[in-house]
């Protein structure tokens, strides 16, 4: 995954935090990883298609993710319900939906979001690609972004090059 | 004037009847997926407007509108939805859609845009 490919992910956090939680959230220093290793903590995942594909996971601590989705709608929440699943499905989706807009001459669609709980998970990276993870703290608490991405129109154009020029 | 929220987040659904009831907007109903809205907006007149999301399950938000204006439906539809490219904001206005509200949005966003419906709907 070419690290550049990170930042329309960080801008489209940045964009969530100041319309939709009302605060700003600072970045950390991306990693990177060929899997992904569960803390406790409520993932929404979301997967990518079309010219480039890939897999975007929200990691949030329960205490970030009650605090972010009582922030949307205005309400405090104590403990994990349907609303907090539902809102870290709507919360992975508007940051990929926000990212896959800048990523210009890729057509990207995107698939229905997941919320995956628990403590004990891996998530795996695609074929040929790594995890970039980038860490965020705001006031609403730490969490983390991980990316996989593989631009697929991108990997084919090279495969041919490279095929063309070996002849 | 009565409001249609389609969405598959109910959290989504919330937030958005927050800024109509902040705009004095009562009279809101929910679908959470297209195939809802349709049923509901083919039977019931007197929905004013709708405020529909693009990706749901069971039926998109883009087809529903489609199969709104293929029966006829005049009502007025504001997409909601996380679909921010200029190829998608064309196909729903080809497809009939009246406007376009891009996730995520502020209060004054979602309330701009509630303001210009609602006082079309009042002349």
């Amino acid at each position: 995954m070419n690290v550049e490919n990170i930042n329309p992910f960080i801008e489209s956090v940045a964009d969530v935090f100041a319309n939709m939680l009302d605060c700003e959230v600072e970045t950390g220093d991306p990693e990177v990883n060929t899997e992904e290793h569960g803390t406790p903590d409520i993932i929404g995942v979301i997967g990518l298609s079309g010219t480039a594909q890939g897999i975007v996971a929200l990691r949030l601590p329960i205490k970030t993710a009650l605090r972010m989705v009582g922030r949307m709608v205005g309400t405090e929440f104590r403990t994990v319900d349907s609303s907090i699943i539902d809102g870290v499905g709507e919360l992975v989706n508007i940051i990929a939906g926000g990212a896959k807009a800048k990523f210009e001459g890729h057509t990207i669609s995107l698939s229905l979001p997941s919320v995956v709980r628990g403590s004990i998970y891996r998530l795996n990276n695609l074929g040929n690609t790594v995890w970039l993870t980038v860490p965020f703290t705001s006031p609403l608490g730490g969490f983390s972004l991980s990316v996989c991405l593989k631009p697929v129109v991108m990997a084919e154009k090279e495969a041919a090059h490279a095929s063309s020029s070996r002849r | 004037m009565q409001v249609l929220v389609v969405d598959d987040s109910q959290i989504m659904r919330k937030i958005i009847m927050g800024a109509l009831k902040k705009l004095g907007v009562n009279d809101i109903m929910e679908a959470s997926n297209g195939q809802e809205a349709i049923d509901i907006v083919s039977n019931d007149n007197t929905v004013g407007l709708v405020l529909m999301d693009w990706n749901m399950p069971v039926m998109t938000g883009i087809e529903a509108v489609r199969k709104i204006r293929a029966g006829s439906i005049k009502t007025p539809v504001v997409m909601v939805t996380t679909e921010a490219e200029k190829e998608k904001v064309m196909e729903a206005i080809k497809s009939g859609a009246n406007d376009y509200l891009i996730k995520p949005f502020n209060h004054k966003d979602i309330q701009g845009k509630l303001e210009k419906f609602l006082q079309c709907a009042e002349k």
